[in-house]
């Protein structure tokens, strides 16, 4: 199965991947303080997070931050990011969420949606998203997409991507890599409300309510 | 994990309420952190290991 394969190809890059993940995305940075701004007391969701760089800019701006990934050893490297406690770590399937319906009020999803093998799953993954977000509240998702100069294709494709490790060991992961109309088509398509779709540097975003607002 | 945080977990399965059984807490901080335990689903009996404060939510059969 594809998503084992995608949390093993994780735990064992995670060290070096999280190395080379220092900064933020500025696009991610901007959605966060916008969506946080007087929300002390909410809970945030970084979904797929990865080493935490998104993480780590909402702990100042809510009560409580989860990291949710698949792989538990990149989890770890998120909680060495973010300084320990100040995050609440959950080893996650994205499509399965262990979250009650209504208890997130942000959730970015950066990044990550693109590992699901297919739109089936994806879709459930959205949906999953859609289903845990407050009335009012607010996600940002985003895909790594065919508008950026790596890719010739201009409608989505699934393909795999190299991870080359410090000892020249190559690893591969899963890509969907998505086209921006097929994008749209999806999140429309999931329970999730659409409020916004753009593409900003080779990746879609979509911020996404629910129809409870 | 810290207690706080049963109050908006489920189980991934069914959605049902998780009850939360401690081995192991770090008291200390202010707030008491789970280091070892086990989460179960009150409805399916599913049960989720929490190892050194992480609680693995996958689905059985995503596990290994």
């Amino acid at each position: 199965m594809r998503r084992r394969e995608v949390r093993r190809t994780y735990d064992r890059i995670a060290e070096h991947f999280a190395q080379t993940r220092a900064h933020a995305w500025p696009d991610v940075e901007r959605f966060i303080e916008t969506e946080t701004e007087g929300s002390a007391d909410s809970t945030a969701l970084d979904l797929g997070c990865g080493n935490g760089r998104h993480a780590e800019l909402l702990v100042p701006h809510v009560d409580t931050v989860v990291c949710a990934d698949l792989s538990r050893s990149i989890l770890e490297t998120a909680r060495d990011r973010t300084g320990g406690r100040t995050v609440e770590l959950l080893q996650t399937d994205a499509a399965d969420l262990p979250l009650r319906s209504e208890s997130v009020d942000v959730a970015v999803y950066i990044a990550a949606l693109h590992h699901l093998p297919t739109r089936a799953t994806r879709l459930r993954s959205l949906d999953e998203l859609a289903r845990v977000l407050a009335p009012s509240g607010r996600a940002l998702v985003s895909v790594w997409s065919t508008v950026h100069p790596t890719f010739e294709a201009t409608t989505g494709f699934d393909t795999t991507v190299d991870w080359t490790l410090p000892d020249g060991e190559t690893v591969d992961r899963f890509y969907h890599i998505y086209d921006p109309e097929e994008f749209e088509r999806d999140v429309r398509d999931s329970a999730g409300d659409v409020q916004d779709v753009f593409t900003s540097n080779g990746n879609c975003y979509a911020v996404l309510g629910t129809d409870r607002d | 994990m810290k207690e706080t945080l049963m109050d908006i977990l489920c189980c991934p399965l069914d959605k049902e309420t998780l009850e939360l059984e401690v081995t192991q807490t770090d008291q200390s901080q202010t707030e008491t952190e789970i280091i070892d335990g086990e989460l179960v689903c009150a409805e399916c009996g599913t049960k989720y290991p929490i190892e050194d404060g992480i609680p693995n939510l996958l689905p059985p059969d995503m596990r290994e």
